[in-house]
């Protein structure tokens, strides 16, 4: 579902200095896995899930979605592939904090030309696989860490994107809502879907089909 | 759609406030200039040669009756209206301005020979009538300032004097003025001026009550140049002033310049004082979103469309804005003109064309603002806006 070939990315320090955070990275993941990726804070494992969910450009390197080389395309096409291919879920959640749950779930379909009531039933279902079909009308700021990260992962998964991106999706939960939000991304995979974590976290790791360490920019082992 | 936005509409509020207040202020001087313009083009002013005997548009001595006679003998005018002008106060110099409050008196067996005003507009009761003694009509302004309406009693020089009728607004100097028949106006002139008792006591001059006069409207022929037949005036009447109605308006054109730069100040200041706060305010309410924006991108969401979502959103805003600062700006100046201005000055015009070209003004900024601020967010990787804004 996923292919990465040498993904390069640097940064500039404020001396001026490039900081090389990824070093050409390779990485596939096929439908149904997950990918787990640790290292320390700093490493570049939010600058690798950026690359590969469009949301930033790499220096050099090109990612595959199925089969499309995304990488190619234009600033539109790129926009579409997103929409039509990934979801993310985000450790601060990033939700909206103007749009109440059921909203924010709905912004999903918007950009990709999904809506009416099935596409609306279809949010109230995932709210409610995930506990907080009460909290449907209320705005974020009502809803606590745990609540929020269910609401983005019910976002992330409307359009039933192949690839699931999680940039520390349990980063700013307390145990119990992450294992809640890291069995809903296994179950994700169990679905068919490919799914992409980068987390500090060892027990992100546990079921996951493949674990590496980035370091010094490239993807290890350990 | 514009929940979220309440303290973007206030600030657009505040800034669509501010240009109308402004703009209704310069309206108000327009008005007035425009109404004077409109007025003495309308009509040759004569008076008689000589300083200062009452008040009026044409500064100048006693107009006899044989004057008149002379002046409507003259090839190409078609009325003359002999007129009484007399400041209400004789004791302040409120001549030409905004504040002046006169009486005119008309000789209503001539029909009213200023072609710009063949009538005065009435709001309510009737205008003077041929014959009439005693009563007055009143201009808005000086009506509202008194408390008076029709059947009302006002007293001048000790004599009193039923309203019989009060003009519409007309934001210009009638508002100010109280209109009565001429021979009332003859007998205040006589009652206010000491000179002129004695003038008239000794029978130094020999002089007719239709001789008291302080000038005439003089009405010319269809097809006649005004200006040819002012010249035709001052060269066959001896012992008059005459004043070419382009001279006078010309002389209250640039009597009036200082009000005029006024009004061009205080319009530029509107357009810059409200037009950087309406669009600072809806540029920050984008920027702000910087974050949902990235999230947006993340979404799927293309440039495109992230742009006509903005400028919906842009355009509903700004137009609650722009309306909810327009009744901001409506209701401070109502609050003026009534109780700060003691109810008998209008400060405020709120004119159509201001309120439209205000409001319009607002959305057109506001829209253009926002097209800026959206450009300049989206050129940001999705990536870079959420972490900006983390």
């Amino acid at each position: 579902m996923l292919r990465a070939v040498g993904l390069v990315k640097s940064y500039r320090a404020p001396s001026g200095a490039p900081i090389r955070v990824l070093g050409g990275v390779d990485l596939t993941v096929k439908a149904g896995e997950i990918v787990v990726v640790t290292g320390p804070s700093g490493s570049g494992k939010s600058t690798l899930l950026n690359v590969l969910g469009l949301l930033e450009d790499g220096d050099g390197g090109d990612v595959w979605y199925q089969d499309d080389r995304v990488t190619a395309l234009g600033r539109t096409a790129r926009s579409r592939a997103r929409g039509g291919y990934v979801g993310f879920l985000f450790q601060s959640f990033l939700l909206l904090p103007s749009l109440t749950a059921l909203e924010n779930v709905l912004l999903a379909a918007r950009y990709v030309g999904r809506s009416g009531p099935a596409t609306r039933q279809r949010a109230l279902d995932l709210l409610a696989e995930v506990g907080v079909a009460d909290r449907r009308d209320h705005f974020p700021p009502q809803l606590s860490g745990g609540e929020q990260q269910r609401v983005a992962f019910c976002r992330a998964v409307l359009n039933d994107p192949p690839l699931l991106l999680a940039d520390e999706p349990t980063g700013s939960l307390d145990d119990a809502n992450g294992a809640v939000i890291l069995a809903a991304l296994r179950g994700r995979a169990r679905a068919g879907g490919a799914v992409v974590v980068v987390s500090h976290r060892p027990e992100a790791a546990v079921g996951a089909s493949t674990v590496y360490r980035l370091r010094n920019g490239a993807l290890e082992s350990p | 759609m514009l929940r979220g936005y309440l303290f973007t509409v206030l600030g657009i509020a505040i800034g669509v406030a501010g240009l109308v207040s402004l703009g209704a202020m310069s309206e108000r001087i327009v008005r007035f200039i425009d109404g004077g313009d409109r007025f003495v083009l309308g009509q040759i002013s004569v008076a008689g040669r000589g300083m200062g005997m009452g008040a009026g548009f044409t500064a100048g001595g006693l107009l006899p009756a044989s004057a008149v006679a002379a002046i409507a003998a003259v090839p190409g005018v078609a009325g003359v209206q002999p007129q009484v002008m007399l400041p209400l106060n004789p004791s302040t110099s409120q001549f030409m301005t905004l504040t002046q409050e006169l009486v005119l008196g008309f000789d209503l067996s001539v029909p009213m020979p200023n072609r710009h005003y063949r009538s005065l507009p009435v709001r309510a009761g009737r205008f003077l009538r041929d014959g009439d003694r005693r009563v007055a009509v009143l201009g808005a302004a000086f009506a509202a300032s008194r408390g008076l309406g029709v059947g009302s009693r006002l007293t001048l020089e000790g004599e009193s004097y039923e309203v019989v009728g009060v003009l519409d607004r007309m934001l210009t100097a009638p508002d100010r003025f109280v209109m009565v028949p001429i021979a009332d106006a003859r007998a205040q002139w006589v009652a206010k001026d000491a000179l002129l008792r004695t003038v008239l006591a000794s029978g130094a001059m020999p002089l007719t009550a239709s001789d008291l006069n302080t000038g005439a409207a003089v009405g010319w022929r269809d097809g006649e140049d005004p200006d040819a037949v002012a010249l035709r005036i001052r060269e066959r009447v001896p012992g008059v002033n005459v004043q070419l109605p382009s001279e006078l308006s010309q002389l209250l054109r640039s009597s009036t310049a200082f009000f005029s730069a006024l009004l061009a100040g205080i319009g530029v200041l509107a357009f810059v004082i409200g037009g950087l706060s309406l669009a600072n305010t809806v540029a920050a309410a984008v920027f702000e979103r910087i974050r949902d924006f990235g999230v947006k991108r993340a979404l799927g969401a293309t440039d495109l469309q992230l742009g006509r979502e903005v400028l919906a959103e842009a355009l509903g805003v700004t137009l609650v804005g722009g309306l909810a600062g327009i009744a901001l700006a409506l209701s401070l100046g109502s609050f003026i003109d009534a109780f700060v201005a003691g109810g008998n000055q209008q400060l405020f015009h709120f004119s159509p064309r201001l309120l439209g070209g205000a409001l319009a003004f607002s959305v057109l900024l506001g829209t253009a603002a926002a097209a800026y601020a959206t450009a300049r967010v989206v050129s940001v990787s999705p990536a870079e806006a959420i972490r900006r804004a983390s």
